[in-house]
Formats: structure tokens, C-alpha cells, sequence
């Protein structure tokens, strides 16, 4: 901070002398820009960095059944999370998930993408099919698919009957349940990714396709040589997204498994839930905060140091 | 100056990043605001006052019936009835709002929840306004009142109350060639007739279970009690504050034992924790027998409607202990000292109100909830009543041959839902081939009494 101060000054010093005579210019100049930051910082303080650096302050605490702090523990919740086979368990499954969530949604968004990017009769119609799930909120979505995987009146058991295949305990089998989790979270992304791609897919100029089919390259291989390098700054954009947000997927672990069956659908975000909001142990919730933030940290970092460099601008 | 700018593009790019795991620590800043209107000092003002519950679907059109009579016949006060999702829930947003005082006058909550609510200091026990007008509480059912009354004193007015007992499908136990008047009533009888209620169809497939339960801490608390044993140390919680659970013994393992035994044999089907899930099981014919709250009576004669015949037993027990018998489930009415005592007179008239006889008549008739109030049996309507739905009997029956010793008063721990959120695990465990019954309960009970520990310890006493 210091450093930064000097410099301002200095500069600021390196302005004054050459606009003598117009201070208020000077000031003006200066000043405004923050001014237009205003607005925006200070809602970032209040929601964002107070809350962030108050959580930091709650996880050093002991706090009671009523919210409020107790006593001073120093690092002691962090130490007993690390230590705890239940938050270490909930870090493999929030990877576990991650994993099975990310590079799927991915996947299938793009292919979906590249079947509507084609000229085809009636392509609107699909299009605004593979966008529907953007237009369901992820608790309906959850209660809707908590019915289709219903052990006793369930359709996709049902269907699956007709295939002989035996009833799959999905919401009940700790097997299945992160399974069942990671479809309904695969769906809902979907819309979301198929806009972002089938914008991407858009934007690059048809001559490229054309060029490569004159040199005789056949359709999987322009997709290989040219969609997917043209389409990586889009592709790049969807994976850190995704990654983001399976890291805080809550709303259909919530309703449909409550992080069960025996905790194998207990991500971290689940977890912070229930230590802040049902067993009330605000000064461990906060703890495991401050752990997801500084897992996303690293990730997020690590994604634009590797990732970025394969990704091929315009 | 250059080094400036990055720093505030920094912190905000930083801001974003925060925002993204930020979003579950901020939801406890926001208080849930209440409606609370100031009064006036005229004379014929009316009292408005908030009441929250947890009562949803036909239990809770019930519930708003009764709120609607009591405003009608009560023109000084005026009851607005808040739904705020399940008991846990309810609780939660209570806590939350209790940070900033924005309670509200009345809530509704659970059996579970007694503890800490009178550990909370937010609520005057009605024992205060028992005593000043000399109600008379001589009519009230003496398990609740046993239930209820913590370190002497009724602290919450029992309003829903409830047990658990065994649903089974007449139908399908004449099909077995059982007889469909004498329901099973231990757990060698459940397997017994649960082989024979099962039902395979050509590729094997299951299509009736014998015998079913929701991996539901609730139930294990009432097997305990029913096999005459403690859940936690210091009489349940009641000759002095729970240090510990001790579930763990010879009656804990007991339970998931013989549950662990009908599921492997397939006798018992598992459709997980949902409540509904296995409920609706039963009303779908996909299996014969489970257990449930007398409150879910209404909703599954409803759901079943003309499909096959309900009949109800006793919880089936697992042991020949005499002194056990079922604990009080449901839930029960606070005021809270929110406001003025002017209030808090207010709601202790609605409370009166809810618990008198006509009043628990309709609560019983719409629900499956026991009355709280004997007088309810004088009346003929009920009897009337009784004789046209038996199966609303067993409950009445079944709390009616309960001793009340501690085992049946039930426990009383601080952090209940966590405690029974755990056992629900330890369960889901054992029958998932995660752990043996001996290890899961060992290791629910050292996470529980962590958190009791830590409760006893930040609350002071």
C-alpha cells in the first residue's frame, strides 16, 4: 500500500507541475474516475469484503447455539477440519462431483451446439429445446427429478424395466446418489453452456470450414483442427464458469439427498449449510469457508496460468 | 498510478471470487423481517400478533381454519399465521431472526427443540400465565405435560401431539392368509408375517415389501423408549442437563440389528430418509406394513382412498420390557418475549384457545394428531368419530398404556436435530455394508457428545 501511495503522489506531483494554474482540472481529473467506482466498490464492500473478512474474524471463535461468538480458539477450527474424516470426505466428494459434473456438461453442450449450428429445417426449435433448462431454477428442476428417481412411483426405474435392468436405489444406494446429483446438475447446465458455445460456434467465419473441405478434410477433423482451437477462448470461459459453480452446487444437493446417503453427496458447500444453519457452529462454518475460498483460489489461478496459454485469441 | 488502478481492478476481481463462496456466509447478516405493527392506545385497538408454524399441506388448512375462527370470534386480537417450512427449518429462521429481535409472539416447535428453546431465554414459560389465572391444566394428558415440563415448570403448551404406530394393509393380509385383525406386534412377528406378505413377480423383481420404515432418527428414539432404555445420560436429560447419549448399549444395536436383518433378507424395503417416499410406498401398494406418525393417519386413509383397507397397531416392540411405551412427538406452543407483556397476555388467549376441547376435536378429525385435552373423549362427537375411523384409536390407546418414566418422558439435549441427523447416518451406514451396528453407533455417539460438550460449554452452564 505504501508503494502505491508513493507512486500516486509522485505522479500526481509530475501533473501538478505541468498543468499549473488549473487546479480544479487537475482535481477533477484526478478524482472522478474513483468517484465512478464509487457505487460499485462500496456495494462490494458491504456484501462482499466486510462479510468475507468478518467470516475470516468468525473462524478463529467458538460460537454458541444462539450465533454469537464465545470464545477465542485461534486456529483450532482449521485444525480440527483437517483432521476431521467428515470435512475430508466432503472435499473428495466436491472434486468427485466436480469431476463428474464438469467435463460432461461440456461435452454434451458442445455436441448439442454443433448439431444446432448446423443448416438444418426447423433448427430454432431444437435450439431453444437444448437452452430450455436456463429457464428452470434449480429447485424445481431438483423437485421434478426427486420424483423421476422416486424409489416406489418413479419413471426412470420404471423405463429402465422395460431394458430388464433392476431397480436402481438412486436417492437411497450410496452408489448412486452423487450419481443421481451430478445428471440433474449436468442437465441444468446445459442451457447455460449451449448458449456460450453455439454463440462461440457463430462467430467463426464459414471460408474456414469451406478452405479446409476444399483441401479434403473430412467433418470430424475440421472439428478437431478448426472448431475446437477457434472455439477455445468460449470453451476456456465455460470450463472455469462450471468449475465454479459445481464447487457450489447446493440447491439440488439440498433438496434432493440432504448430502446423504452417508454423506456421499456431503460437498462442501452442503456442509457449510448445515454447520452454519442447522447445528448453528457459525465459527467452524467459517472456517470451512475460508478452505473452499482458498481451494477456489488456487484453482482459478492455476486455470489461467495452464489454460490460458493453449487458448488461441483472435 | 498505473500499480493503483491494477490494485482496485485486483480487489474487485478478488470481490468476485469471495462472492462466489461469499453467498452462504452473507445469509445470516439478513434478518427475516416480521410484521410487527406498533399499537395504538385506544381502547378498542386491536392486537396483532405473529404466530409461526410448521404445518403445510392439509395439516396446515387445518391450522389456518382455526386461526380464522379465532379471529373471528376474538375481536381484539388478530392471529397472523406464518408458514415457515418444516420444524428444522422453522427453528432456524427463528434463531436467525432472534439475533436482530424480530421473532415472532408465538412459534410453533417440535418435540426435539424444547432444550434449547429454554436454554435460548426468549421464552416466558406459560407456567407463568398457568399460575397468575389458575388455569386448569388437570384435563391435559399427563404424558405431555410430562414431556413438557422442564425443570419444573410447563414451559411450552403441548398444541400437536403425536406417536408413531404401524400402518399395514388389510388386503394384502388376507391375500397372505393372515388374519387382517391382529397386526404384528414385535419384530419376529413383523419378519415372520413380512415373509409372507412379500411379493416377487416372474424376473424376481420385488413388488410388495413385508415391512418398511423412513430411515427416520424418530423412530430409533421411540424403539429405545419402547425397549425401556435411555438416549441420553442424567434420567434423558431430565434429573440434570445431558453430558452424553448413550445409545450405544444392548437397545441401540437391537434396533438396527433386526433393521439391518429384514432389509438383507429382503423382507424390508428402504426408500431412504424421505418420510413421504415410504409413505407413498405404502399408499402404491409397494409395501404391506411401515411405521409413521399417527399425524400422517389423514394422508394416507386419503392417499389409499378405496385401493385396499388400513389398519393400525401398536409400534411393534423388540423386547418384553413392561416399563416402555411410546414418547410424545410433535410439537408445542411458545411464547416468546418479544414484545409487551400485552402481547404476550394476547398470545396466551390463542393458546387457551387452541388447546380448548372443541378446538382439538377438529385438530384431531383433520390430522391424525391425538387431542392434548382428555376432555375431547366426553364429547360425542368424538365418539361418533371413533366409531366410524377405528384406526384413530390404537394412537389413543397406545399413549394410554405408556408408563411415564424417564425412558417414555423422552430426552432432552440441546442439540437434538444434529443428534438425530446423526443416528440417521450411522443407520444409513450400517445398512449401506459401511460399518457394522457396534462401530456406527460408537461413532455417532462421540460426534453427538462433541457437540453437546461444545453446546453446554458456550451456553455457560
Amino acid at each position: 500500500m505504501y508503494r502505491i501511495e508513493t507512486i500516486h503522489s509522485k505522479e500526481s506531483y509530475k501533473v501538478k507541475r505541468h498543468t499549473l494554474g488549473m487546479p480544479l482540472k487537475n482535481f477533477k481529473a484526478e478524482i472522478e474516475p474513483y468517484l465512478y467506482l464509487l457505487p460499485a466498490a462500496s456495494i462490494f464492500i458491504a456484501f462482499t469484503f466486510y462479510p468475507f473478512f468478518k467470516t475470516i474474524y468468525i473462524s478463529l471463535f467458538m460460537t454458541g447455539p444462539q450465533g454469537g461468538l464465545s470464545k477465542f480458539i485461534g486456529l483450532k477450527n482449521y485444525f480440527d477440519l483437517l483432521a476431521s474424516p467428515d470435512f475430508l470426505n466432503s472435499l473428495y466428494v466436491t472434486f468427485e462431483f466436480v469431476l463428474l459434473t464438469v467435463p460432461f456438461s461440456i461435452i454434451i453442450s458442445l455436441v448439442l451446439a454443433i448439431f444446432a449450428n448446423l443448416d438444418i429445417k426447423g433448427k430454432s426449435v431444437f435450439r431453444t429445446f437444448y437452452a430450455l433448462p436456463i429457464s428452470i431454477s434449480s429447485a424445481s428442476a431438483a423437485v421434478i427429478w426427486t420424483l423421476l428417481f422416486n424409489p416406489s412411483i418413479g419413471f426412470i426405474n420404471y423405463l429402465l424395466s422395460f431394458f430388464g435392468i433392476p431397480a436402481i436405489g438412486w436417492l437411497t444406494d450410496v452408489k448412486w446418489g452423487i450419481v443421481a446429483v451430478s445428471i440433474v446438475t449436468i442437465w441444468l447446465n446445459l442451457g447455460m453452456n449451449f448458449i456460450f458455445l453455439l454463440g462461440g460456434l457463430q462467430n467463426i467465419p464459414k471460408d474456414l470450414y469451406e478452405s479446409a473441405q476444399i483441401d479434403g478434410a473430412n467433418v470430424f477433423l475440421q472439428h478437431v483442427k478448426i472448431t475446437i482451437p477457434m472455439l477455445s477462448p468460449t470453451l476456456f470461459f465455460v470450463t472455469v464458469v462450471d468449475i465454479i459453480n459445481a464447487f457450489q452446487q447446493f440447491g439440488v444437493i439440498n433438496i434432493m439427498t440432504q448430502g446423504g446417503p452417508v454423506d456421499s453427496t456431503n460437498v462442501i458447500v452442503y456442509s457449510i449449510y448445515r454447520d452454519a444453519f442447522f447445528n448453528f457452529r457459525f465459527g467452524v462454518a467459517s472456517a470451512e469457508s475460508i478452505i473452499l475460498f482458498v481451494i477456489l483460489l488456487i484453482l482459478t489461478v492455476l486455470q489461467f496460468k495452464t489454460g490460458e496459454r493453449r487458448v488461441f485469441y483472435r | 498510478m498505473i500499480i493503483f488502478k491494477r490494485a482496485i481492478s485486483l480487489m474487485l476481481i478478488l470481490g468476485l471470487l469471495i462472492a462466489a463462496i461469499g453467498c452462504s456466509n452473507s445469509q445470516k447478516q439478513t434478518a427475516t423481517a416480521s410484521t410487527q405493527s406498533t399499537p395504538t392506545s385506544s381502547q378498542d385497538k386491536v392486537i396483532e400478533i405473529t404466530f409461526w408454524h410448521a404445518m403445510g399441506g392439509n395439516l396446515g388448512a387445518a391450522l389456518n381454519k382455526m386461526v380464522e375462527n379465532f379471529n373471528k370470534t376474538h375481536p381484539n386480537i388478530k392471529v397472523i399465521a406464518q408458514f415457515q417450512g418444516n420444524y428444522d427449518e422453522e427453528l432456524n429462521k427463528l434463531r436467525t431472526a432472534q439475533q436482530s429481535k424480530s421473532g415472532p409472539d408465538i412459534v410453533q416447535v417440535y418435540d426435539i427443540g424444547t432444550r434449547f428453546m429454554v436454554d435460548s431465554g426468549w421464552a416466558v414459560p406459560v407456567q407463568k400465565f398457568i399460575d397468575e389465572e389458575k388455569y386448569d391444566i388437570s384435563k391435559l394428558e399427563p404424558n405431555l405435560l410430562a414431556y413438557y415440563t422442564v425443570e419444573n415448570k410447563l414451559y411450552s403448551m403441548p398444541f400437536n401431539s403425536s406417536t408413531p404406530i404401524l400402518y399395514y394393509n388389510k388386503t394384502a393380509f388376507k391375500d397372505a392368509g393372515l388374519n387382517p385383525d391382529t397386526p404384528p406386534k414385535n419384530f419376529e412377528e413383523i419378519e415372520q408375517y413380512g415373509k409372507k406378505l412379500l411379493k416377487k413377480d416372474a424376473s424376481g423383481k420385488v413388488t410388495q415389501y413385508g415391512y418398511s420404515m423412513a430411515i427416520y432418527g424418530w423412530f430409533f428414539e421411540q424403539f429405545m423408549a419402547k425397549q425401556g432404555a435411555l438416549y441420553a445420560n442424567n434420567g434423558n436429560g431430565r434429573d440434570a442437563r445431558a453430558t452424553a447419549v448413550v445409545f450405544n448399549d444392548e437397545a441401540g444395536q437391537n434396533i438396527v440389528n433386526w433393521w439391518k436383518k429384514l432389509v438383507d433378507e429382503g423382507v424390508a424395503g428402504n426408500f431412504g430418509r424421505g418420510y413421504d417416499d415410504t409413505l407413498n410406498a405404502f399408499t402404491a401398494g409397494r409395501t404391506a406394513m411401515f411405521i409413521a406418525s399417527t399425524a400422517s393417519l389423514k394422508q394416507v386413509l386419503d392417499g389409499v382412498g378405496n385401493k385396499f383397507e388400513v389398519g393400525t397397531g401398536f409400534l411393534p416392540a423388540l423386547n418384553d420390557s413392561k416399563d416402555g411405551g411410546v414418547i410424545i412427538g410433535g410439537a408445542s406452543l411458545w411464547i416468546l418475549n418479544t414484545r409487551s407483556e400485552e402481547y404476550q397476555k394476547a398470545a396466551w388467549e390463542f393458546i387457551k384457545y387452541m388447546v380448548s376441547p372443541e378446538q382439538q376435536l377438529f385438530w384431531h378429525q383433520n390430522t391424525g394428531y391425538f387431542p392434548v385435552t382428555k376432555a375431547v373423549y366426553d364429547m360425542p362427537e368424538m365418539k361418533s368419530h371413533l366409531e366410524k375411523y377405528p384406526q384413530f384409536k390404537t394412537a389413543i390407546e397406545q399413549l394410554h398404556s405408556t408408563p411415564i418414566n424417564r425412558a417414555t418422558q423422552g430426552a432432552l439435549i440441546g442439540v437434538f436435530p444434529e443428534a438425530r441427523q446423526t443416528v440417521e447416518k450411522a443407520i444409513e451406514k450400517v445398512l449401506q455394508n459401511q460399518a457394522t451396528t457396534k462401530q456406527a453407533l460408537d461413532e455417532a455417539l462421540k460426534s453427538i457428545n462433541k457437540a453437546i460438550e461444545n453446546y453446554n460449554q458456550t451456553i455457560g452452564k
